[in-house]
């Protein structure tokens, strides 16, 4: 790997390349707010964001911060002191990432300075984890307050019903809710008691009202990409995202997933697409590689564009009775599993996000989404250090194979471009192209 | 020719268990279920009046086949075990159970079912943290559980019934503790690659036949004296071990395995299910709170190592060896704060880091020398 190899993405609309004002801006009111010393959470996705914001709690997501080194091509620097403290080089890099961050801030007692945000991540008061998709989320959590912060931690612990079981039986829906129910109802008691404050229904209820606005928006926008040629790439997708996991329930992310809507059916209209001749319409699956968000771009340089993408999906089922905010949200996470599960969920049956979204995952949902958005191939990141996102994709191959979408899987990973092989995968791309070539010609 | 008893009774058995379950298939005309982790009781399969049968790989065969259905980047043991079912080589099983006991695990669940779809299948779901609601969940997930396995059987599976199969298996618990007192002796009277072939054994045999299999092994153990004169003294933690090759591997080291913390061991084995209330609360604790597996989370602190030490002191364990499989999420977190924690304690601890072949043996073998010599200096 080389770093010149790494280009960072080149966006086609408006309200994305707007978001270059509003993030540092969304990021500096938190960072100045943290001067206030007022309790602040470190959060794992799977927390609900509307809960943090009743709460008018501070909040960093390591996550998204690993998304953010790595593509600022600093996550090697904080990863590399993370393996030499004994994390394996196979453990999620986010969570070496962050491993390395913090016992670089702790060793020295002050924040790293390649951290790509003024000040790196606040102190924590507490942490917020989630069993949501992987074990890495919660055991990343219990390493941290054993190593580095001693802060109390509440992990929350979703589960769904596996896909060979019905989960419309009413006694497995309680089975299953009465968890999600008693974990969130857990996880508002530990914040009341480590903020010192009561949860306000009230106000949680317009805030997931104003979230669920935002996400409307947001989720029609990306209904739009069904048109020919597609409004909207992968490019636009993962800076668009932020809003929908960090920001919902304020106004700025309804203004900004409206702006967006309004701007994508505007070139729908007009039949502007992202690429002068689009030639092959595909599907994402997996993480992005964030060092390398350029790399959709290379592939729109030869007519290829991504119509939909398999993770972060906000979906069409967050539309749920508010009366009882804290059950809108049990019932959200629900019902979307639900419908992920009519769907299929044999090879992702981690579906329960009380979040709001989630994986694009229900097997059978695939041939809905080759015939609507019109797809001819699918490109799959085997992401070495997250199984959990990447398990299933030989599935999924295998599932389009059958309605004769062909698929790449090619090997890197989300946070660490030392995994990025360009030769390599460039290779297996054009490789791709051609088939995709010899298809059209043959008219299939 | 003399008839097999006891520790060599074992080792037979672990040379060819599918021979031994499908005669008890013959016999019973029962139907076999294979399970995978220790979250779902054993004991209800019993009730139900089908035969447990613990599912283990063949550590070091190519998996190959597996790529056609899941990814490279995953735990070796899981796509080992996925190829022993798509050779073939499990084909005698009617049911399979799969507790969400890690993520690979729980993933493995759903592409084994798709593809290869059996008479009888479960997944049996498992909460992450230790709370009033998830042991509320695991107990409501019991009762699924033996509804399901009563469908497939026709076999109701009574209280009665349920409590006779665990007064079975605790029997069982008492006789492996009473074997594992002769592992207190030093030099142990018992090699820890003879414990766990009798571990391995209680795995496919009926628990009554494993409780004569386990008398049988006592009997031979007290006649033994101490013949030769100590080693090192290591206990092993980690991943599962399925297979007696590397305790014998340590064994040839120079060291003696006197004590464990993996999947199958101690832990399942150091307390009894208790009978005396309602049963699902027993098989709760057993299998669930008390259950030592790092895929749950106990909160943040070393605290939740203690365990470990206070049986290396009982044991009086001069050495830990820590044996990871590949991807394995759970314990590959835990290292760090495991060791720094013995460290603490003044035990050293030697890292395997292993993709479920004991290879290559030569590296992994000159490793475990120089640490049994290390311990023993």
């Amino acid at each position: 790997m080389s770093s010149s190899e790494m280009k960072r993405a080149k966006r086609h609309l408006e309200t994305t390349r707007k978001m270059k004002d509003m993030l540092p801006r969304f990021f500096m009111r938190m960072f100045e707010r943290r001067f206030s010393n007022d309790p602040l959470a470190w959060c794992m996705v799977g927390v609900p964001p509307e809960l943090l914001k009743a709460f008018d709690l501070l909040w960093e997501w390591p996550e998204n911060f690993g998304t953010i080194c790595a593509s600022r091509l600093v996550a090697p620097d904080f990863i590399k002191v993370a393996e030499g403290d004994g994390y394996s080089p196979e453990l999620c890099t986010y969570v070496t990432n962050t491993m390395g961050y913090c016992k670089r801030w702790i060793d020295s007692g002050e924040f790293p300075e390649e951290s790509p945000m003024p000040g790196g991540m606040g102190n924590p008061s507490m942490l917020l984890g989630s069993g949501f998709l992987c074990e890495p989320r919660y055991k990343w959590f219990q390493a941290i307050a054993t190593r580095f912060v001693d802060v109390p931690v509440y992990s929350s612990d979703p589960l769904a019903p596996p896909w060979d079981v019905d989960p419309h039986d009413p006694r497995i829906t309680a089975h299953y809710k009465d968890l999600l129910r008693e974990d969130l109802h857990g996880q508002v008691e530990f914040l009341e008691r480590h903020t010192g404050r009561k949860l306000d229904l009230g106000e949680l209820r317009e805030i997931m009202a104003l979230s669920h606005k935002a996400l409307a928006y947001w989720r029609d926008t990306l209904y739009l990409r069904q048109a020919v040629p597609c409004p909207m790439g992968s490019t636009d997708y993962f800076s668009a995202i932020i809003p929908q996991m960090y920001m919902v329930g304020e106004e700025e992310a309804v203004d900004f997933y409206r702006e967006m809507y309004l701007e994508v059916k505007d070139r729908v209209e007009r039949k502007v697409g992202i690429v002068e001749e689009e030639k092959y319409r595909l599907i994402w699956f997996g993480l992005p590689p964030w060092f390398n968000l350029g790399f959709f771009n290379y592939l729109e340089s030869f007519g290829a564009v991504f119509a939909i993408e398999s993770t972060y999906n906000v979906g069409d089922w967050f539309e749920v009775e508010l009366d009882d905010p804290l059950e809108a949200i049990v019932e959200r996470a629900w019902v979307r599993a639900v419908k992920m599960h009519e769907y299929g969920t044999e090879a992702m049956p981690e579906l329960c996000n009380p979040a709001v979204f989630g994986g694009f995952v229900g097997s059978d949902m695939l041939d809905e989404a080759v015939e609507q958005y019109h797809l001819d191939g699918a490109v799959m990141h085997l992401t070495r250090s997250c199984r959990a996102v990447s398990f299933g994709e030989v599935h999924t191959r295998n599932r389009l194979a059958k309605i004769g979408v062909p698929s790449l899987i090619f090997e890197s990973d989300m946070a660490d471009p030392r995994l990025w092989s360009d030769a390599q995968i460039k290779t297996r791309v054009h490789a791709f192209i051609e088939t995709l070539a010899g298809r059209n010609q043959a008219g299939k | 020719m003399h008839k097999k008893s006891g520790l060599d009774r074992a080792a037979a058995i672990a040379a060819q268990p599918e021979a031994l379950v499908m005669d008890l298939k013959r016999q019973s005309g029962r139907p076999v279920i294979g399970y995978l982790c220790c979250f779902a009781p054993p004991e209800i399969i019993s009730a139900a009046g089908a035969i447990p049968y613990r599912i283990t790989g063949r550590p070091g065969e190519p998996t190959a086949e597996a790529d056609a259905y899941m990814e490279p980047y995953g735990c070796t043991y899981v796509r080992n075990v996925f190829t022993q079912g798509l050779k073939g080589r499990l084909d005698f099983m009617d049911g399979l159970v799969i507790s969400h006991s890690c993520d690979m695990i729980q993933r493995l669940y759903g592409i084994w079912t798709y593809y290869h779809p059996l008479s009888y299948s479960r997944l049996f779901n498992v909460p992450h943290q230790v709370t009033p609601w998830a042991g509320r969940f695991f107990k409501r997930e019991l009762d699924f559980f033996k509804e399901s396995l009563e469908q497939f059987t026709g076999q109701a599976v009574t209280d009665e019934r349920l409590r006779e199969e665990i007064a079975l298996t605790n029997r069982n618990r008492a006789l492996i503790r009473d074997l594992y007192r002769y592992r207190l002796e030093n030099p142990p009277l018992l090699k820890g690659s003879e414990m766990l072939s009798l571990l391995l054994a209680g795995g496919w045999l009926p628990s009554g036949d494993f409780n004569v299999l386990l008398t049988e092994a006592l009997a031979e153990v007290k006649k033994r004296a101490p013949d030769r004169p100590a080693r090192p003294r290591i206990l092993v933690w980690g991943s599962l071990l399925d297979n007696i090759a590397f305790y014998q591997m340590i064994e040839e080291a120079g060291g003696d395995v006197v004590a464990d913390d993996t999947c199958i061991g101690f832990r399942l084995f150091e307390k009894d299910i208790d009978l005396s209330g309602d049963l699902n609360e027993g098989l709760k604790d057993h299998y669930f709170v008390d259950f030592q597996c790092p895929r749950t989370d106990r909160g943040p602190g070393s605290g939740r190592f203690e365990y470990i030490l206070e049986r290396a002191r009982e044991y009086n364990v001069d050495g830990i060896v820590s044996y990871i499989i590949s991807f394995c999420d759970p314990h590959k977190f835990d290292y760090p704060d495991l060791r720094d924690y013995l460290k603490e304690a003044a035990l050293p601890m030697l890292l395997i880091d292993d993709n479920y072949s004991f290879a290559p043996a030569g590296t992994i073998q000159t490793r475990l020398e120089a640490f049994t010599e290390l311990l023993a200096r």
